[in-house]
């Protein structure tokens, strides 16, 4: 500890900080995509008709929802927030493409960029709420959760109307460039997604917040906007997703998006994300959601009780958490090198 | 606590005394009201809303609208919740509670105390054990063996199946699928290839679907409680043919099975099941005995399985299943709509916009029930009573004979 060292030897070590967190965080996301062509490949054990490039599609539609959920959940996270009302978001989404826009209308192009202004407007709210009132993440993201579906539940009087946009059902129901649309747009959607959090300045500023906001703040980050930049973002996606979701199942519930909060965080930190901020790739994130969704296909063409397919499937996303560990990849390099 | 006692035992004088001489409006013309409260366990899905709905639209129909004074009460999924949203009922005076449980036994202490101090307890679609409690319900009408055989029936006795149940555990799930198996149980020719909980959710039903038929190559039938429209689309997603299948009340489902293009696809089937239209039944029975219309004993009351296979849809043109039209068009009713709302002969009185909004009729006023309405319902151990014998004949198909045999 007070070992005194000689310069010239400190500066012949070098800077390695840097290389080390890269591959940390590339290590993680090669677990996790390695992870899931195991499990794809093994999954041929189960039943023959899985592995196939068929199934690598159901997974990829499947996942698509929760890919751009948790990328939004992923930035709050990295911002050192947690967002809660994620699932009243969807159906704020859902329900409005269903109600304002329906089937046919002209007016689609730009009443679809409405609705996901609208939902933006809630994430905004949120982020006002926690960034300005010093209200708990926890607790005004619940909050507007609570409020959002109730102000719902109350438009629609329990049934939602209107049917799917056009455009929802041609995102998630045609084939562009010989593969299913929302597979391209995935595509699209992960590397606009990897753009803005790993080469942005935003995304640098996001990084720096989630460590520690007030080394941030003296460094000159604009850290009001970028604290609620994250919720706005979030609130966005969860509205995209809605939108989705209603092209997927042509029409809207109003429970359309409970089952996504959890998974939704879930993703986020099997994806080597700290649930503190401040840690993890968007890449990482992405493998998370695609490696969930991989495992709730395989486990459900498993034919067992329900609670045992349950206990199965709780203890591969832990046994892939403790893969995932620091402690590990420490281990790992000092073994190596 | 004592003035509560007293007014229950003064609100169950003046029922006695209306009873007795049989003046229906007799509460009304004092100026006093019946208090009646609707329970709803959780609301949020088109069955749960549209059954609240069609008991506000009755309660303001002439002439309810000057009797009774109806209190809507959502406690959520939690069975405590709903115990002490009925301890506040049977303390404020309710002259009766209709409710959707969401357990049939946990709150069973709650309703014996009420039924003590005089409460009416009306159950619609789930069912309690408390026998002091009156079950309306299409639970004991056979859902899953009638539909089960149905299928088999379609299938010729052979093929691979996929089952797709409802909430892991709830008592209902298990009683239509204890009934389904009774059934498929007796053909060795049908293979169960694929089951999963599907929560009685079109969305949940459609990717629980698409994961099945992603690890299963064939699937010639599906045998599907609510949720069933999702199964069509998950297998129009894989560019599959359709199959024959069996599913509750969705207006999706029920236009489907009508649709010529789909016909042509393979889908052939029957819709059945728990149509939302048992709280409007059960609240016009409450209302009935507590204006001296009726005499009757708590019991088990079975609703009539609603049964509706492919060659009688028919699609309406109005507002109200007239001339035998059993479904909505897609310009009214999105799909996820259950079409088992509305009940020609029992509940006249009210349309689509009563099941979609909680309006009532204009110019409609409320009509007696059929005298010969009340059926009794089989008992069903653990479900609507407890202890109690199950009849030997409790899987015997009502709507559909075996045309093939194992």
């Amino acid at each position: 500890m007070t070992q005194k060292q000689d310069p010239q030897t400190l500066a012949q070590q070098g800077d390695t900080r840097g290389s080390a967190k890269l591959s940390r965080d590339t290590i993680s996301a090669a677990t996790v995509a390695v992870l899931c062509v195991l499990l794809l490949l093994s999954a041929r054990l189960v039943s023959p008709a899985l592995g196939s490039w068929n199934q690598v599609e159901t997974v990829l539609v499947l996942g698509f929802f929760l890919v751009v959920l948790s990328y939004g959940q992923g930035l709050v996270i990295l911002s050192g927030g947690l967002d809660l009302s994620l699932p009243a978001t969807i159906t704020l989404g859902g329900i409005l493409a269903t109600s304002w826009v329906g089937a046919t209308d002209p007016g689609a192009w730009y009443l679809l960029p409405v609705v996901l202004a609208v939902c933006g407007l809630v994430g905004l709210v949120s982020g006002i709420g926690i960034v300005w009132l010093r209200v708990p993440p926890f607790i005004m993201t619940m909050a507007m959760s609570i409020i959002v579906a109730s102000a719902l539940l109350g438009y629609t009087d329990g049934t939602p109307r209107g049917s799917a946009p056009d455009a929802a059902v041609w995102l998630m129901k045609s084939t562009f460039a010989g593969m299913p649309t929302p597979v391209s747009v995935l595509i699209g959607f992960v590397v606009v997604g990897w753009l803005f959090q790993s080469r942005s300045i935003w995304g640098r500023y996001l990084y720096a917040i989630g460590t520690n906001l007030d080394a941030a703040c003296i460094a000159g980050v604009p850290v009001v906007a970028m604290q609620i930049l994250p919720y706005v973002i979030s609130a966005i996606c969860a509205g995209f997703v809605g939108i989705a979701l209603v092209g997927y199942s042509s029409g809207a519930t109003l429970r359309m998006g409970d089952d996504y909060l959890l998974p939704s965080i879930a993703s986020v930190v099997i994806g080597g994300s700290s649930i503190l901020g401040g840690r993890g790739t968007n890449l990482g994130t992405v493998g998370g959601a695609i490696l969930l969704t991989t495992l709730g296909t395989i486990i459900s063409a498993l034919g067992m009780e329900f609670g045992l397919r349950t206990v199965i499937e709780g203890s591969i996303v832990l046994f892939a958490l403790l893969l995932l560990r620091e402690e590990l990849f420490q281990k790992l390099r000092t073994v190596w090198r | 606590m004592k003035a509560n006692i007293l007014k229950g035992l003064v609100a169950s004088t003046a029922l006695v005394a209306t009873g007795l001489v049989g003046l229906t409006a007799a509460h009304a013309q004092d100026g006093e009201k019946f208090k009646i409260y609707l329970s709803l366990s959780y609301s949020g899905n088109a069955w749960q809303s549209e059954a609240a709905n069609i008991v506000k639209a009755l309660a303001a129909t002439p002439p309810y609208d000057t009797q009774v004074e109806l209190i809507e009460n959502i406690s959520g999924t939690d069975p405590q919740a709903q115990i002490s949203a009925y301890e506040s009922m049977i303390d404020d005076g309710a002259d009766a509670i209709i409710s959707f449980p969401i357990s049939s036994t946990a709150l069973n202490r709650t309703i014996r105390r009420g039924c003590d101090e005089g409460v009416l307890f009306f159950m619609y679609d789930g069912t309690v054990t408390e026998d002091c409690a009156y079950n309306v319900s299409f639970l004991s009408a056979g859902f899953g063996e009638n539909t089960a055989q149905a299928l088999v029936n379609e299938l010729g006795g052979k093929g691979k199946i996929f089952l797709s149940r409802g909430v892991p555990g709830n008592s209902v799930d298990q009683r239509h699928t204890d009934g389904a198996m009774s059934v498929f149980n007796k053909y060795p020719g049908i293979e169960i290839v694929a089951e999963y909980y599907s929560f009685w959710d079109d969305r949940t039903t459609q990717q629980e679907t698409a994961k099945a038929l992603a690890a299963h190559p064939q699937v010639d039938g599906v045998w599907a409680q609510a949720g069933e429209f999702g199964v069509i689309q998950a297998l129009l997603d894989a560019n599959r043919p359709l199959v024959p299948m069996t599913g509750e009340n969705s207006a999706g489902f029920r236009r489907a099975l009508a649709d010529p293009e789909m016909q042509a696809k393979g889908l052939r089937g029957v819709s059945s099941g728990s149509g939302p239209a048992q709280s409007g039944y059960a609240f016009k029975l409450a209302m009935e005995i507590l204006t001296g219309q009726r005499e009757l004993e708590p019991q088990n009351i079975e609703y009539p399985l609603p049964w509706v296979p492919a060659a009688d849809v028919k699609i309406c043109e109005g507002d109200s299943y007239t001339d035998g039209c059993n479904v909505f068009p897609e310009s009214k009713v999105p799909s996820s709509f259950v079409s088992e709302v509305l009940n020609p002969v029992l509940l006249p009185e009210i349309n689509v916009e009563s099941a979609l909004n909680g309006t009532p009729v204009p110019g409609a006023t409320i009509q007696p029930l059929p005298a010969d309405a009340v059926v009794t319902a089989n008992n069903e151990p653990g479900i609507n009573c407890d202890p109690c014998e199950a009849a030997p004949d409790m899987y015997k198909l009502t709507k559909v004979e075996a045309t093939v045999q194992p």
